[in-house]
């Protein structure tokens, strides 16, 4: 089905009717947050620190092979959980009402290469704020590949097959260099030492998580270095594909979109939250991927509603998919494997140059016009 | 342990991962904060309950007449409030703390529920009461809850032969009279200190118990010398207000100390905003938002999507009434985060910014 038919545009009025739906759902759901979701959330980490724990215990015996390979998927369970559930939702600010230090969205720092605070600014503030706005959201392409028509074509994007895949399996890295904005420096726009400042933080932090991963660990481990090495090394590279497939299923499915930079300006409450729903896509799937997602599962839910904690998706997804339905939009949900085909013939398609379809516009244009 | 190991330890361990494992192995000590566990707990007075606390190594110490902000834990909840020493400092290093249950309050019942074992995580102790060694003559006006740091006092009187202090401590009824036996005892063997009781609500009086609240003449009764003390007086608000409208032109010197939390204040009246990082304070009008106000005023605090989603800037309310204007909730819980791009100061307010 072509986009222009999924989506109806919205006259101003049912763009704010549309807003104040959503904003109701909202102080809802929030009012019922307490006890319950601190529970969770404690649960979550428990069980991030007992799955490393034992995860890593299992590998000093790593030279019994049944002990790596379970080891391994413990330790990078573990890490999935800490980043996704844990990390990425505690960084939203989404647990901040327990006033619990370590569940702090400003100072919580998670256990990849990439430094929180660069994540905060890219992601919290660039991504969300401005999802899948062409030249505001670094997100779309993290600047690397081609995924909408609508980006440029470039005899570099030929490639983009492959750099896709190594872009998955170094994924943390992306993520930790994304901030620097490494093409400003090769286009000049910034200088050499602004770039060394930059990189310090990221530098020590990069560092930091080599030594405890590749040296410590593996010394701890004695004769078994090796074998506790390349457990780190898999474990890191299960979730950097992981966290890749999630993230990408999130925004660059089939029919999701993307807007210029005019959509910004001025730009309501009930506007930014048809522009969130029309660039997300979710995953459908039981609890256990809700949970291994992060519930980015739900990521249009997410993205209404960034700091509401995480858990509480699932239970607002069947009334924002009701509020879309009045509204005429599109509530785009597929299984992991449809959405990720989805990705993948992107990643496929866009290598090659391509024109834009068409797309049902956010506003409707009488509307506009009056 | 010699810096560099410590340092390289500490780089190694991440602070929630040692505090998650200390407290799995049921431990209260901690990376970088000061938690305390109960280890006795007794019915101090109708509606108030002493705990004794013993605090990790991260304890600072303190000195008789301060408080301290505790914390702890309420239905998933982390609440915080000041609780006043009850007793000098002791050679255990166990704390006294004697909390009164107030209506609706929602830390103080938890806290008069808490059994041995519990764990609560401590501030450090603050505040400008004292006793300093040398002569010196108090007068103590105390009433409800405002006894704690008084009773410290009262008790340190021992350890400083120089002072002598009266105490008169007011409640509404007797049985509601915290230390009431210890008082009498200490005043019994330590001649320096001079204890009246007034209890307002209480329809028979005993011998040497005053019936009403703070007045000049009650005042004329118990210090005639008024002049040559120093007053301290530590209760709800408008008692401390009475006291101070009462003794502060006449005695030496009149420090009080409210207890009962700020009350937020309506329409855009100008507030102080206390910026703790940058020792600012600055004057902004109650009911604007607070991100706007302060770069109006030459700031730059760090902020992003300017509409209460990204959390870029969020700062810790440390004391104060601040106001959520998407939503118009009040917010006074200290140690909240507060998006200050769609926050107003309701009240004077401290800041971690
Ligand atoms: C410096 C200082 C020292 C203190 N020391 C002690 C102490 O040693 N022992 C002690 O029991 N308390 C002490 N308090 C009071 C204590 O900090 C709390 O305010 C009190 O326990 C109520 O907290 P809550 O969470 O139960 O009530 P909240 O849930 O915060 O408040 C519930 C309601 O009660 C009102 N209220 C709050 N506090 C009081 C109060 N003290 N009296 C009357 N009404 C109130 C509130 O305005 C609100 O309407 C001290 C306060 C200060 C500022
Ligand atoms: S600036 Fe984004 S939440 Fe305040």
């Amino acid at each position: 089905m072509s986009q222009a038919t999924l989506n109806r545009p919205l006259s101003h009025a049912e763009m704010d009717a549309f807003g104040t739906e959503l904003d109701a759902l909202r102080a809802r759901t929030m009012a019922q947050v307490g006890a319950e979701d601190a529970r969770y959330i404690r649960r979550i980490v428990a069980a991030v620190r007992y799955t490393e724990a034992a995860g890593r215990a299992l590998l000093f015996f790593g030279a019994f092979p049944p002990a790596w390979v379970l080891g391994t998927l413990l330790l990078g369970l573990s890490k999935i959980l800490e980043n996704m559930e844990l990390g990425h939702n505690v960084m939203h600010g989404q647990y901040d009402w327990m006033r619990d230090p370590h569940l702090n969205g400003k100072t919580y720092e998670w256990d990849i290469v990439g430094t929180s605070d660069n994540w905060r600014h890219t992601h919290n503030y660039k991504h969300h704020t401005y999802t899948n706005v062409r030249g505001m959201d670094d997100d779309i392409g993290y600047g690397l590949l081609r995924l909408f028509p609508e980006q440029r074509w470039r005899p570099f994007y030929l490639f983009q097959p492959l750099i896709a895949v190594i872009f998955a399996l170094l994924f943390q890295w992306g993520v930790a260099i994304q901030r620097l904005e490494l093409g400003k420096v090769f286009s000049g726009r910034k200088t050499k030492a602004q770039l060394r400042e930059e990189f310090r933080p990221v530098g020590r932090k990069m560092g930091w998580q080599l030594l405890k991963d590749y040296v410590l660990f593996p010394l701890l481990a004695g004769p078994f270095f090796l074998p506790v090495l390349l457990g780190n090394l898999v474990a890191n590279g299960m979730r950097n594909l992981w966290t890749y497939a999630v993230i990408f299923c999130g925004h660059f499915t089939a029919d999701a979109e993307t807007f210029p930079k005019s959509v910004v300006l001025n730009e309501s409450r009930g506007h930014w939250y048809l522009r969130q729903l029309r660039g997300s896509s979710n995953l459908s799937g039981g609890k256990l991927l809700h949970i291994m997602t992060g519930n980015l599962s739900h990521q249009i839910e997410h993205h209404l509603y960034p700091d509401m904690p995480a858990r509480r998706y699932a239970q607002v997804a069947p009334e924002v998919r009701a509020i879309c339905e009045r509204y005429g939009q599109n509530y785009n949900t597929g299984s992991m494997w449809s959405q990720f085909g989805q990705v993948v013939w992107r990643i496929l398609r866009h290598a090659l140059p391509s024109r834009p379809g068409k797309t049902a516009a956010l506003v409707a244009p009488a509307a506009e016009a009056a | 342990m010699s810096p560099a190991p410590n340092r390289l330890l500490r780089a190694a361990v991440a602070a929630p991962v040692f505090d998650f494992w200390s407290r799995q192995f049921g431990s209260i000590q901690a990376w970088d904060r000061c938690l305390a566990r109960v280890v006795a707990r007794r019915e101090e007075a109708r509606g108030a309950v002493t705990l004794t606390l013993q605090p990790n190594r991260r304890f600072a110490g303190f000195t008789p007449g301060q408080h301290l902000n505790l914390t702890a834990e309420v239905e998933g909840v982390r609440l915080t409030r000041s609780y006043s020493f009850t007793q000098p400092p002791r050679t255990d290093g166990r704390l006294r703390l004697t909390i009164k249950r107030v209506e609706n309050g929602r830390l103080s019942n938890a806290l008069c529920e808490l059994r041995p074992g519990a764990v609560v995580e401590l501030g450090e102790a603050y505040g400008e009461m004292s006793l300093p060694q040398g002569p010196g003559r108090y007068l103590f006006l105390a009433a409800g809850s405002g006894i704690t740091p008084l009773m410290a006092l009262s008790l340190a009187l021992e350890q400083n032969p120089q002072a002598e202090a009266t105490l008169v401590y007011w409640a509404q009824r007797r049985d509601e009279l915290c230390f009431a036996e210890e008082l009498r005892e200490l005043a019994a063997r330590q001649p320096r200190l001079r204890l009246h009781f007034a209890l307002t609500r209480e329809p028979l009086r005993l011998a040497g118990e005053f019936g009403r609240r703070i007045d000049t003449a009650l005042l004329d009764e118990v210090a005639p010398d008024l002049p040559a003390l120093q007053v301290f007086a530590c209760g709800p608000r408008g008692f401390v207000e009475d006291a101070r409208r009462l003794t502060q032109e006449r005695a030496l010197r009149f420090h009080g100390e409210a207890f009962t939390p700020p009350e937020a204040v309506a329409g855009g009246a100008p507030v102080r905003v206390q910026l703790l990082r940058s020792g600012q304070t600055l004057e902004v009008p109650a009911g604007a938002p607070l991100l706007a106000a302060l770069e109006a005023q030459g700031l730059r605090p760090a902020s992003g999507c300017r509409m209460g989603l990204c959390n870029t800037c969020a700062c810790r309310l440390v004391e104060g009434v601040g106001q959520n204007l998407n939503n118009g909730e009040t917010v006074a819980e200290p140690g909240s985060e507060l998006r200050i791009c769609i926050s107003a100061a309701r009240s004077d307010l401290t800041l971690d910014l």
